[in-house]
């Protein structure tokens, strides 16, 4: 008895003092959901450095790859709540549950910031057949199953973005052709392997500028500053009004339950990191658009995003289990 | 006249010249350590050189990327534990040779050799670039899936005595490669259920295993034994050997450029290649394939090398990744304010001759840092086996939890090590295994990228390959290679050859 009161009492103590101690006090591990050199690793790494400035500690930055990021968001979910491992991720474990990928998702995360959103683009080889998104849909419409669109999986991008079309245009037969990242994909579409692919705006921008793909429709409500001169594809069909804008994202998550004045200092660095103009300035350079919310405004985003999506992919019957199994409700 | 003076830009700046330098050393130990890879070196050093300016940035990675390719033979040819994937051939002949007490002339050639494999790369990279990197992108699914099967095809070099064996280490090794969540479709694929095995088996974690650790318990048989003693009388190879070998080295530094500039295969599968291509073109080996020919080292060394140069072509011409480790730097560009892609040529011509300047100069350094220290190098061999086993022990262990930060990677580690050590010991050849690994993806994800462009349909598949140029060279040298190692092969040959003597 007597120990356990001991043992209670230096418990106790070694509390206080953690709460007492100046967070942080060690190094912060940040663990990074997808490869090196790809969209969220280079965000990550460039953001990163800016926080640790403002925060005043060592960030470790470190890959984890692995079943779409899952191993990534399990690891950091399960490690402990106390802000020295914090998670480095994209849009996708919002998925996760209804693709029947895993069983976690952000939401047993408290949201650091979202920092960045992206803008999803149509691009095709420049020899394709068609010079537009119209162009593109009436010739679908001619010649089913023709053309081939790059796809990176269930619940990614690609896959998103057709099953928006699907619900607009209604069924369209096209070939989609599965890559393993949107890096590779756009490779094999310079190469004529696949003739159409939906990516993020970022990671195309840099071919489109050099008249390797061309640009079919700008998948957003208005034109876009990188490419004034793009269609957006609003202007073509009314009805993508009701799903855009819609983007991937990149954020940092801590376990839910991290004291609130750790969860604060983190939100504090990485939003005023998020301002740093060389960070800014690479976003732009990239196409992303900046956001570096954090809190409930985060939270809200993450709702409102898992919602659209979830539903939009149940209804092109893409999901493994009805989003409502998971009490996502319909938008 | 620009170009050059932008090529010079590393050499006249003593603070550039000292980090390539820094780098490419650096990079000869970590590329030396299995599990600690060029590529997360690289990507570290993103953090760490974020405030940097671009140049000296790029100076430091370079000289990592190229000391780090080479880096990987040492420990392949003195403890037979490959640093990287990239030296799996180099470990064939160049640990028989260590053996044998000629650790010091294996390092040797193989520094002389990377040199050439290396300039040979950066030659193309400067003269040819635009071309190459068209020429890479024609590569179409289909041609990447018989590319991999011209891959497993060489399991017949890599397999000394029963080729079924052989051809059941490979089959082995295709299935290692696709555990685990399938990157195109998240269908699971042998997880049993697992979360543990969503993510696959590490890929490093089995060569490290199956080449170190089955080594060190092989090794414990001998323990009792001396150490082989080693002769240290010739490390620069003499221009003679240099000069006999040079036809090979070009031939297996072209496979290496162009296997290197094609997004999606890289320094492994080169060299692997280049290591059958030696086997099958070189008549009379002073000793055979597999127990110490020099032509099996000249061949990988060659090739990983020119592979480097290779990498950069489409990184430079399009902003397409020629592997994992240019796929960093592109990043590492973009954070330093770049924009990689087919304008960066165009917009920024000094930044290309400037990586041409830094790669010239690594590979200098490599020869300079390679050919010194070996004799310290080849003590490592001499140790007692009663050192020397807990120390391969040690460093298989490192690397393996150095590639993930994972203990699992570890245990799947030894039991390879475990499993490799009995496969040794039935007279399974270790080679296949890990090509299987290799090319498991790729003849996977391709061939189903293939036929589902095709629309499910072999007709409009084959009619794909008849068509295309690329294709059907391909689609050829598939036939002919596997026709080769038929028995068919050798009745076919001894008919025309006696028709031949009938006639004359």
């Amino acid at each position: 008895m007597k120990r356990m009161i001991v043992g209670a009492l230096s418990a106790f103590a070694l509390t206080a003092t953690a709460a007492i101690a100046e967070y942080p006090e060690k190094e912060i591990q940040g663990i990074i959901q997808w490869g090196a050199g790809g969209s969220t690793d280079t965000v990550m790494r460039s953001v990163t450095p800016h926080a640790e400035e403002a925060l005043g500690g060592t960030v470790v930055m470190q890959n984890m790859t692995g079943a779409v990021g899952a191993i990534a968001l399990n690891h950091v979910a399960g490690s402990e709540a106390d802000g020295y491992t914090i998670l480095m991720g994209a849009e996708n474990p919002m998925l996760y549950k209804i693709m029947g990928l895993g069983d976690k998702d952000y939401g047993e995360f408290t949201p650091i910031s979202i920092l960045a959103r992206g803008t999803p683009v149509l691009v095709a080889h420049p020899d394709a057949p068609f010079n537009d998104y119209a162009g593109m849909i009436a010739y679908v419409k001619e010649n089913p199953g023709e053309v081939r669109f790059g796809s990176t999986g269930p619940g990614g991008l690609p896959s998103v973005i057709t099953a928006m079309i699907n619900a607009v245009e209604g069924e369209l037969d096209v070939t989609a052709v599965p890559y393993d990242g949107d890096g590779p994909a756009l490779t094999g579409l310079q190469g004529g392997a696949i003739d159409v692919m939906p990516a993020v705006l970022g990671a195309s921008i840099e071919g489109i500028r050099a008249g390797n793909m061309k640009v079919l429709a700008i998948m957003d409500t208005a034109a876009n500053d990188k490419l004034p001169d793009a269609p957006f594809v609003t202007q073509f069909n009314e009805g993508y009004n009701t799903y855009l804008p819609w983007g991937p994202f990149f954020g940092v998550f801590t376990p839910k339950g991290t004291p609130d004045d750790v969860v604060a200092k983190l939100v504090d660095a990485y939003s005023t990191a998020a301002q740093n103009p060389d960070f800014v300035q690479l976003m732009d350079d990239r196409g992303f658009t900046l956001m570096g919310i954090g809190g409930d405004e985060a939270d809200a985003f993450l709702t409102k995003w898992q919602q659209g999506t979830a539903w939009l992919l149940q209804d092109a019957g893409l999901t493994k289990a009805s989003p409502e199994e998971f009490g996502i409700a319909r938008p | 006249m620009i170009a050059l003076m932008d090529f010079l830009t590393v050499f006249t700046q003593p603070e550039l010249l000292l980090l390539v330098g820094l780098g490419t050393f650096a990079g000869i130990y970590v590329g030396a350590i299995p599990g600690l890879s060029v590529t997360m070196a690289v990507s570290i050093l993103i953090s760490f050189t974020f405030s940097w300016d671009v140049y000296p940035a790029i100076s430091l990675m370079i000289g990592i990327y190229m000391g780090g390719v080479y880096g990987g033979s040492r420990t392949a040819i003195l403890l037979n534990i490959p640093g990287a994937p990239s030296a799996i051939a180099t470990a064939l002949d160049g640990y028989p040779m260590a053996k044998r007490g000629e650790a010091g002339t294996a390092i040797g050639v193989t520094t002389v050799m990377s040199f050439i494999g290396g300039f040979v790369g950066i030659g193309v990279l400067a003269l040819a670039a635009p071309l190459v990197s068209e020429f890479a992108l024609k590569f179409q699914p289909r041609d990447y899936m018989l590319l991999a099967i011209l891959g497993i095809l060489l399991v017949g070099s890599l397999s000394q005595g029963s080729l079924v064996k052989g051809i059941f280490a490979g089959a082995l090794g295709i299935a290692i490669g696709a555990v685990g969540r399938d990157p195109l479709t998240f269908a699971e694929r042998f997880t049993f259920d697992f979360q543990l095995l969503e993510g696959g088996i590490s890929f490093i974690a089995v060569m490290i295993g199956m080449f170190g650790v089955s080594e060190a318990l092989l090794q414990l048989h001998h323990v009792d034994k001396d150490a082989v003693r080693q002769k240290i009388t010739r490390i620069v190879p003499s221009l003679a050997t240099v000069k006999k070998h040079l036809p090979l080295s070009l031939q297996t530094s072209t496979i290496g450029v162009t296997i290197g500039a094609l997004p999606g295969t890289g320094g492994d599968i080169a060299a692997l290649m280049a290591y059958d291509h030696a086997k099958r073109v070189t008549k009379n080996p002073e000793r055979p394939f597999g127990d110490g020919a020099m032509e099996g080292l000249v061949a990988p060394e060659t090739a990983n090398n020119s592979a480097v140069g290779g990498a950069f072509i489409p990184m430079m011409t399009l902003g397409i990744p020629g592997d994992a480790v240019t796929a960093i730097m592109i990043g590492a560009l973009f954070i330093h304010g770049l924009n990689p892609g087919p304008m960066l040529m165009i917009d920024q011509p000094d930044m290309f001759w400037f990586i041409v300047g830094c790669l010239v100069m690594a590979n200098i350094f490599m020869l300079i840092f390679g050919l010194t220290g070996i004799k310290l190098f080849t003590r490592i061999v001499e140790m007692p086996r009663s050192v020397l086993i807990p120390l391969i022990m040690l460093l298989s262990i490192v690397g393996a939890y150095a590639v993930n930060n994972s203990v699992t990677d570890v245990y799947w580690m030894l039991g390879f090590g475990v499993f490799g050590y009995f496969m040794r010991h039935y007279g399974y050849p270790l080679g296949p295994v890990i090509l299987g690994v290799i090319l498991s993806r790729l003849l996977d994800d391709n061939w189903r990228r293939a036929i589902i462009s095709e629309r499910e349909d072999l007709g409009r598949f084959f009619e794909g390959i008849v068509t295309s140029p690329l294709s059907l060279v391909l689609f050829v040298s598939v036939i002919l290679i596997f026709v080769s190692q038929t028995p068919l092969w050798s009745k076919a040959k001894a008919r025309i050859f006696k028709d031949g003597k009938a006639k004359s």
